[in-house]
């Protein structure tokens, strides 16, 4: 029968395909890094260390930390830096967390102010001092406030390198349409008298809001913390005892929620730059960080300012830095080291803030030339830099205490979207913190004694 | 398998080759399986019994303590609700409007199969571009779904910012990317029932609503429940269009278990109460299913 | 449900014949002018309801920036250019994201077709004793929710060192419950006549299963390839999670961060990059939706 022949060679081809199929899947082999040295026996004086970077820009700041790895890549011929971009801080502390189980964790990683410290606590961020000084980098040179963050018990683990602070940002032609003064509110009591003219109604609906609250995601806990400490109060203390039900920390959320629904001059947004540059909203406390794409794409005159003030002046600082991973070998350590140095350089970090709007982490940065002639040109960026000697750290509950930032941001929005009871939300805030405090306390008194 | 066992009930050997053939063609599927579907299960039951960020090196064993903690926290109430409403309203909705929709496609009208061509079309793009796509439509302010609103006089909801309208949003997706599926089951179903019953309720001098209820709504049941047993499973996973819409938010408003796993999982690192919710998950589809499955063996049975 | 195994008997070609002249029998009679002017509207409705988001994607890729945000919104590109598109194109390796959600689709879909065909053929024809067993074993996969396997099976995939690799996201995924069950239930309804006549041939089971049974089943084997090449393309969180370089990813993932990038600041680029998405399955639907549809609706119409 003719079917049965057939029959034979269709059965041996279909195995032929499927066999291939499976050879295929396996053969298909890992992409190698896109510079991998090749065979290094031959030449081993010339063969670049390949390092793995890891990091979480986009848009405009993302081209320019590529541009500064190509510079790098550039500048000399011992080390080559494969960059990857990994999605937001979360998502990149993420992928490094999953990677570390896996054993393909990269070699250097950007991490943001509130997760280095975990991978701190696991032991797996390599101390710097050593090669620190083997590159001959002056740590004096950092910006104090900056550097400092990244040491436990006198050991540097975390370079600054994307750091940034909250910054008041005004849409110039809506101030001037207000009548307003052509600068940032003094005090948070100045800004509630100017903000009903700011505010735009359409009907029953507000086409412009005075001023904008981000969603948890985008950080209303780095944001708010501040404003806690103007009011007088704060999340919490170095020690993990959390002050979140404190009257003054109360006022503050009570400020924020009057905001939006009894002043109803200020809304919640999924996007607050986007809304910024859509001149959605005639103001809002932004990261330095936003400053480049705002200048890239707002087609108005803005201004930025010092946080107002309440009781007090409060600011802090945020923004990433840049790590090793403690398994990285020996031989790739000081090209990592390298690498680091030259990316938070006085030269590098000044190109880099002046594209972003990142804080030159350098003191001698803001002595170059090109920087002294960008503030001339650009005085927005000057007040970002004029306020950074008034920052002060972080508290523990949003930067050290496990997804703090996220528990308390969604307490926020809470508080902000669905307008609930502020101190009934901020106790249940307390007790979650306390709770998810209490495995780092353990930790922390393992790794530090 | 013993050779033993297979022995003693005297297994010819052609039987016995017939049972290595079904083990070559049916093992590396279960394999796989085994691996990558029923070990992920068991794993998971042991993380949901400790305390693991996923970096430490120990794994430290809490018992029932990430379950006390789950269940004694409103957040956790409001994630299983949320799983709930979001379910149960997209089932309804792609019950009800899918069978209305087959309804009308299955009559004779011109242009019937290129508008079930678009009906059916959403089904097969990527939910994250839908998520996309849909954030846009729902904007308040240049959206499609305000300008339609316009059109009535009505401003828009802020849709994806608000926490009682960000779940039906997520529900509207969902109903509309899935909806053509249910349409395209309906249809093979009111297809698949014999035209003689329809002749004979016509005889009888039944009309329209009577032919309704006398043979599709009888003929379709069992095309129903095989549609209520897939929409349950698949809104009860849905994830990649509340990922893209909203993160799960504002505040917890879309945050259903799937979801809630994978943040605790993938986020947050709690890798044991990540565990606590899979176990959940799972054992909730596994009660569904049973109850579904026991149900429809009683109540329909064809050929 | 016997009506409907015939008609899948009798569909081998014909099937797009047999299942119109099926509906077109009983219905279309006695309709009144009126009924037929509101099964139109009816129609209009459902291609409006599913249409208009489609549209938005399209008129939104083809809108210049200030376009997209002018209040109220337009309905057609007053000024349409092309500019998303390059855009959309420059600011990701597109390029590269379609090689790879190609080779993820082809490969992913490749074992899970296999995997089906020769399951099925075992499930549905060879003896095994407890078979049932291991065949709600196989069904039982379908409950579970890929987010609850994810946690296990990346570190599983990274003790294989395939991190990043095709096979790391290829092969979780290949094994098939589904397809086995939709193959079953399709061969158990061939007619017992051609699998004796092999029989009694001489034919083995190897030799029945290639050249009997697959031929026949063509149509349901194509449609259950079709359905899984779009599952494929579409998969979301696993590639996420188990790949990271940007010459790893593929396309759901690229416009995912297209959005995160590009934001609500640009939202032409980003419809832009959707419709990179989205248009090659919309290709294969035009072009092959029979089979598609065939596939879906066979699931549901059990025997």
């Amino acid at each position: 029968m003719l079917e049965k022949t057939i029959s034979r060679r269709t059965l041996l081809k279909g195995m032929t395909v499927s066999a291939g199929v499976f050879a295929l899947a396996a053969c298909a082999a890992p992409v190698a890094p896109s510079a991998a040295p090749a065979g290094g026996a031959a030449a081993p004086a010339q063969t670049p260390v390949t390092v793995l970077l890891w990091s979480s820009f986009t848009g405009k700041n993302g081209e320019t930390e590529t541009e500064l790895v190509k510079r790098f890549n550039e500048s000399q011929s011992d080390v080559v830096i494969d960059y990857q971009f990994q999605g937001n801080y979360e998502e990149t502390a993420q992928k490094v967390t999953a990677a570390l189980q896996a054993g393909t964790a990269p070699d250097v990683s950007l991490l943001s102010d509130v997760w280095w410290f975990k991978f701190y606590l696991n032991r797996a961020l390599l101390p710097l001092d050593d090669l620190l000084n083997a590159q001959g980098v002056d740590v004096n040179d950092y910006q104090d406030s900056l550097i400092n963050e990244g040491v436990r018990k006198g050991v540097h683990y975390w370079i600054p390198f994307a750091r940034s602070t909250p910054l008041f940002y005004y849409n110039k032609e809506k101030w001037a349409a207000a009548g307003l003064p052509d600068r940032g509110p003094e005090t948070w009591d100045e800004f509630m008298e100017w903000a009903p003219n700011l505010a735009e109604m359409e009907g029953e609906e507000m086409k412009t809001a005075a001023f904008s609250h981000p969603d948890g995601a985008s950080y209303i806990a780095w944001l708010f913390q501040p404003v806690t400490w103007q009011w007088g109060g704060k999340y919490s203390d170095p020690d993990f005892t959390m002050h979140m039900t404190d009257e003054l920390t109360v006022a503050a959320g009570q400020f924020y929620k009057d905001t939006v629904h009894t002043y109803k001059w200020a809304r919640p947004s999924k996007d607050v730059q986007a809304d910024f540059i859509g001149g959605l909203t005639a103001a809002a406390m932004m990261s330095t960080g936003s400053m480049g794409g705002i200048k890239a794409n707002a087609t108005f005159e803005f201004g930025t300012a010092f946080l107002p003030k309440k009781d007090h002046f409060g600011c802090c600082t945020g923004g990433a830095g840049l790590a090793i991973l403690s398994r990285t070998p020996a031989e790739k350590q000081s090209a990592a080291m390298q690498y680091i140095a030259y990316a938070s350089s006085p030269e590098s970090t000044a190109f880099w803030s002046q594209n972003t709007g990142y804080m030159p982490v350098r003191k001698s940065a803001l002595e170059l030339p090109d920087m002294k002639a960008y503030f001339d040109a650009f005085p927005q960026f000057k007040t970002a830099v004029d306020q950074l000697p008034l920052t002060q750290p972080q508290d523990s509950a949003r930067v050290f205490v496990p997804n703090g930032d996220q528990i308390i941001g969604k307490g926020l929005e809470r508080i902000t979207v669905q307008a609930e009871e502020v101190a009934t939300v901020f106790a249940e805030v307390q007790a979650t913190l306390e709770s998810e405090a209490q495995p780092v306390v353990e930790a922390l008194r393992a790794v530090e004694g | 398998m013993s050779t033993g066992a297979l022995q003693s009930k005297r297994v010819s050997p052609a039987e016995r080759r017939e049972w290595w053939l079904f083990l070559l063609l049916v093992g590396p599927n279960i394999l796989l399986f085994a691996i990558f579907t029923y070990w992920p299960l068991l794993y998971n039951g042991y993380l949901s019994f400790v305390r693991w960020d996923m970096l430490a090196p120990v794994k430290m064993w809490v018992g029932l303590d990430n379950y006390r903690f789950l269940f004694s926290q409103p957040e956790f109430q409001l994630i299983l609700f949320n799983t709930f409403y979001f379910t149960i309203a997209s089932v309804l909705l792609t019950i009800v409007l899918g069978l209305l929709m087959a309804l009308l496609l299955n009559q004779s009208l011109r242009g019937r199969n290129a508008v079930r061509s678009i009906v059916f079309s959403p089904v097969m793009l990527s939910g994250a571009a839908i998520g996309i796509v849909w954030i846009y439509i729902f904007d308040p302010r240049y959206g499609l779904i305000d300008a339609l609103l316009g059109f009535i006089g009505l401003n828009s909801p802020n849709w994806l910012l608000d926490g009682a309208w960000a779940m039906p949003a997520v529900i509207i997706v969902h109903v509309w990317k899935t909806i053509g599926y249910a349409v395209v089951i309906y249809l093979a179903g009111l297809q698949a029932i014999p035209r003689e019953l329809y002749e004979a309720v016509v005889v009888d001098g039944g009309g329209a609503w009577s032919r309704f209820r006398a043979v599709t709504l009888p003929g379709l049941s069992p095309v129903v429940f095989f549609l209520v047993l897939t929409t349950v499973l698949t809104s009860f996973q849905s994830f990649d269009i509340i990922k893209v819409m909203t993160n799960g938010g504002p505040v917890n408003a879309t945050t259903t278990l799937v979801f809630y796993l994978y943040e605790e999982g993938f986020v947050a690192f709690n890798a044991g109460r990540a565990g606590v919710a899979s176990v959940l998950l799972f054992g909730l589809m596994f009660a569904f299913t049973l109850v579904q499955m026991r149900y429809e063996d009683r109540s329909v049975h064809y050929a | 449900m016997t009506s409907a195994t015939h008609l899948v008997q009798e569909s081998k070609q014909t099937s797009t014949k047999v299942s119109k002249s099926a509906t077109t029998h009983w219905v279309g009679h006695q309709q009144s002018l009126v009924g037929r002017t509101a099964a139109y509207l009816g129609l209009t409705l459902c291609v409006l309801l599913i249409g208009l988001p489609v549209y938005w994607m399209i008129s939104g890729a083809f809108k210049t920036p200030q376009e997209i945000y002018s209040v109220p919104p337009t309905w057609i590109p007053s000024q349409p250019t092309l500019a998303s598109f390059p855009k959309a194109w420059n600011s990701a390796p597109f390029g590269r994201y379609y090689i790879n959600s190609f080779i993820v689709t082809l490969f992913g879909s490749g074992f899970e077709v296999f995997f089906a065909v020769t399951s099925a053929y075992a499930f549905a024809f060879l003896r095994f004793p407890g078979k049932r067993y291991v065949f709600l074993l196989l069904l039982a996969a379908l409950m579970v929710p890929v987010q609850v396997t994810i946690l296990p099976n990346y570190l599983t995939v990274a003790r294989f060192g395939w991190i990043n690799t095709y096979q790391g996201i290829i092969i979780p995924g290949a094994s098939v419950a589904y397809g086995t069950f939709l193959l079953r239930q399709y061969y158990r309804t061939l007619p017992t006549e051609i699998m004796d006549a092999a029989r009694v041939d001489g034919a083995g089971h190897v030799r029945t299963l290639v050249s009997v049974v697959t031929p026949l089943a063509k149509p349901a084997i194509v449609s259950f390839a079709l359905l899984s090449i779009v599952a494929k393309w579409n998969e979301f969180l696993w590639p996420l999670i188990v790949t990271n370089t940007k010459e790893m990813r593929v396309l759901p993932i690229g416009i995912y961060w297209l959005m995160v990038e590009e934001g609500t600041i640009d939202w032409g680029v980003v419809m832009a990059g959707t419709i990179f998405v989205v248009l090659p399955v919309l290709i294969v639907f035009l072009y092959a939706q029979r089979y598609i549809v065939d596939g879906i609706a066979a699931g549901a119409v059990k025997g």
